[in-house]
């Protein structure tokens, strides 16, 4: 794919971290008067031909999403962008933040003129302190260019943006819990409604996007709206990163088209340059995705319909690899193990039930599998589904109840090992005692 | 009993080993063994004794400056918190104390924050603290055999500190790293190779236990070279020239300027004559802050009064039939676009059981 086609990586490599060398690459072109002239109505009109949908996993389309956030309330519209990347397999935000922060503030500005906003908040997390040094250093160059700050550009729209240093809370990437994390409160999820876009940051309209969805606004506004949807399938438009991990020959951030068949994700030369060893499984958009089996693979392109056809996620862009030296049971405990400790512990089915899936996978990884132990795993996935605030305990559920039907196998040679696997599995009905 | 007891304690201990019979009774981890948790063993030190951390000049500028980027001062607890870990090494009870009053929140409620969040420190660890991700994409490419490998080299169980003080080890979740898959932070650096006396993370480098040995290597020639290390801003620098947030404390920056009025909140005016003069009376819902009338005068429109904003009527005593109203409602710095414009009309005769002084139309609005 040519640099000048890519929508957020086009200057990746070309140290484009100082405002000068962006302005050279094309950089801050949309930030003038034409931007300014437009309404906001006409900025999300534009968001809404070119179809940009949300690239933080649920793919939910932007400019439907600004449309939500009320104007004139009195209250002020504040916009987020999470940064708060934690879940197994997805580094793009990373490596976006680190090689182009001013592409960050330029589509920020846009979102701002859009929404109607005076500040804008940048959440990282705690550990993304070198994207935070790279992104306030290009805000200190930025605010002496004029770009932000009070009355940009000569009109009466002011504009501020700030960094936000998280803590290491994965939920934290959950909207709700964000911006609970923003107001300096523990990062548990709030019930919905109101939604952030009524009621978000401080009981005011929020809207919240992520880096990369913000990312791709200089490049919509600085192209004709054709060249951007011509770009993916009919109904998910444009480019999407990819951060392939795993076991994979070269693995890496790649922007392609929407709607790029998998299988030459992972073998073409422009892309991964092939897969280590026999190919197990696929896990297509971040870990809380439930996985591809090889000959689900052939036929698989990377959007947004096909994925749900296949009964997973797109998600995030996030394809972890991994062959057959590896076996499902001890993938799904990292998974089990992740989930357990970072459920926020608000609600029961979800910090009860992410720590059972976890010790009952252990036991079987131990050898003290039991018969029915499989079915006692997705009977657990079956008990999140609506009954938590937020999708974390799915996260954990649809990969309980997916590993354990396309990986049976695996999981029942765990179980023989235990010479008393035919006993039932004694239940503690009272868990007393856990120090958390 | 001591079979009850042995189950207890396993339940206690998260272990599901109950085919075996009872196992014999294991003390419960100590929370200090778990970084990043409260930890009721820990020394605590005196406020008198941070003291000298905390208020030095450069902290209260920067505590000065994340205040006024949020309309609510416990919006920087996060932040004040982290340079409160940054000055000291950690957080004792006091820092969080110290946090709570500068954010104005209760020390609990700051005490809760910090706990909630796994980067903040409650016990002292190693100069570098050396974190490896043992999440999927890590666990594929061998994360296991890294820490192993740490762990064997510098004989270290994760969650403790070498005996020089200058390594802990922490097992972490994803570092969104994945692509440089087994990946580890150093104190706040990503690192997966050393470069010109710089740790470095370039696409497509993991981490191998040659290149974990420069690491260690660099961590302990830069030990060696400040006896202490050199102070950076964890939050990545003060940004310049920001105006902060217009409802914050010290903020400077001005409201939003728009130049769109929103509709007028005021509907359905009505104005109806009688020998009191003009009763105005009005629909609205409780969005404005304050009301006038205005009343058209050849051609210019006059201030008449003043309604309260709960008030369901207004009288004009000099008002006459055919005169034109109209209202305008402000909330909050906000100014609506004028309401419609209504002509005043002769009032109907009132019913004969009805006081003169209350219209009828006035009951429809409450």
């Amino acid at each position: 794919m040519q640099d000048s086609m890519k929508v957020c990586t086009g200057n990746f490599g070309k140290h484009a971290q100082s405002i000068e060398a962006y302005k050279k690459l094309g950089g801050y072109s949309t930030i003038s008067k034409s931007l300014f002239e437009m309404s906001q109505f006409e900025v999300i009109d534009r968001v809404q031909r070119a179809g940009l949908r949300g690239r933080g996993g649920a793919g939910f389309p932007t400019g439907m999403k600004w449309s939500f956030v009320p104007r004139n309330t009195g209250k002020p519209v504040y916009i987020v962008v999470n940064a708060d990347e934690g879940e197994g397999g997805t580094y793009k935000d990373h490596f976006l933040l680190l090689e182009d922060p001013h592409r960050l503030i330029e589509g920020l500005i846009i979102a701002g003129w859009a929404l109607g906003a005076r500040t804008a908040y940048i959440y990282a997390r705690g550990e993304f302190l070198p994207c935070i040094e790279s992104v306030n250093k290009a805000l200190n160059e930025a605010y002496a260019a004029g770009y932000l700050g009070e009355n940009i550009m000569g009109t009466k729209f002011s504009f501020d943006i700030f960094v936000h240093r998280g803590a290491g809370a994965y939920i934290c990437g959950e909207e709700t819990a964000l911006i609970n994390s923003l107001e300096g409160q523990k990062g548990q999820p709030r019930l919905k409604p109101p939604f952030p876009a009524v009621a978000g940051a401080w009981a005011s309209p929020t809207c919240v996007n992520n880096v990369e969805t913000i990312m791709s606004l200089p490049w919509i506004f600085s192209h004709p709206v054709e060249e951007y949807t011509k770009m993916g399938t009919p109904r998910a438009h444009g480019t999407k990163v990819f951060c392939v991990s795993g076991d994979v020959k070269r693995p890496g951030l790649y922007e392609a088209p929407l709607g790029t068949p998998l299988m030459e994700m992972l073998t073409s030369e422009e892309y991964c340059q092939g897969i280590i060893g026999n190919l197990k499984g696929v896990i297509p958009g971040g870990s809380s995705c439930p996985p591809l089996l090889p000959e689900e693979c052939e036929n698989a392109t990377l959007d947004y319909e096909c994925m749900a056809s296949l009964k997973t996620m797109f998600g995030s862009g996030a394809i972890i690899v991994f062959n057959d030296t590896h076996n499902a049971v001890d993938i799904l405990d990292v998974l089990g193990h992740f989930y357990s400790h970072e459920s926020c512990g608000q609600c029961t089915p979800c910090r009860e039930g992410t720590g059972f899936a976890k010790r009952v996978l252990d036991s079987i990884l131990r050898g003290e599998g039991h018969d029915g132990d499989i079915e006692l795993l997705q009977g657990i996935s079956a008990g999140f589904g609506g009954t938590t605030i937020c999708p974390l305990s799915i996260s954990l559920g649809g990969p309980l109840n997916v590993y354990t039907r396309k990986y049976r196998a695996d999981f029942e040679e765990y179980i023989a090992k235990n010479p008393n696997h035919a006993e039932p599995r004694l239940r503690p009905t009272v868990r007393l005692g856990a120090y958390w | 009993m001591s079979h009850i007891t042995g189950a207890i304690q396993d339940v206690a201990n998260n272990i599901l080993s109950y085919s075996k019979g009872p196992s014999p009774v294991e003390v419960l981890p100590s929370p200090a063994d778990q970084f990043g948790h409260a930890n009721p063993i820990q020394k605590q030190p005196t406020w008198g004794e941070i003291a000298p951390l905390l208020e030095t000049a450069e902290v209260k500028a920067r505590v000065a400056d994340l205040l006024s980027r949020y309309p609510v001062a416990q919006g920087a607890l996060l932040e004040v918190l982290w340079i409160a870990q940054d000055a000291i090494g950690w957080l004792p009870h006091e820092a969080i104390r110290w946090a709570a009053d500068v954010c104005e929140c209760s020390a609990p409620h700051a005490y809760g924050v910090s706990t909630f969040y796994t980067m903040y420190k409650h016990v002292p660890t190693g100069r570098f603290l050396l974190q490896f991700c043992h999440n999927i994409s890590c666990h594929l490419r061998g994360a296991e055999s890294m820490l192993e490998y740490a762990r064997r080299v510098l004989d270290l169980k994760p969650g403790e500190t070498t005996k020089d003080g200058l390594f802990t080890i922490v097992e972490v979740e994803c570092l969104a790293a994945c692509g440089n898959a087994p990946a580890m932070i150093v104190n706040d650096d990503f690192a997966t190779n050393v470069e010109n006396g710089e740790l470095t993370l370039k696409p497509g480098e993991c981490l191998t236990p040659e290149r974990l040995d420069k690491i260690l290597q660099w961590c302990r020639d830069r030990a060696a070279k400040y006896p202490k290390e050199p102070p950076r801003e964890v939050l990545g620098g003060i940004v310049k020239g920001h105006g902060g947030h217009p409802g914050a404390p010290g903020a400077t920056a001005k409201p939003q300027v728009s130049d769109y009025a929103p509709p007028c909140p005021v509907l359905g005016v009505n104005a109806l004559v009688d020998e009191n003069g003009a009763t105005l009376t009005w629909k609205g819902a409780p969005e404005f802050t304050e009301l006038t009338v205005e009343k058209n005068a050849n051609g210019t429109w006059t201030e008449v009064g003043k309604p309260g904003v709960k008030d369901k009527q207004f009288v004009d005593p000099e008002g006459k039939i055919g005169d034109e109203y109209r209202m305008i409602a402000v909330s909050g710095t906000r100014t609506a676009k004028p309401s419609q414009v209504c002509k005043a009309k002769a009032a109907p005769p009132p019913p004969p059981e009805a006081p003169a002084a209350a219209p009828a139309t006035a009951k429809k609005v409450g």
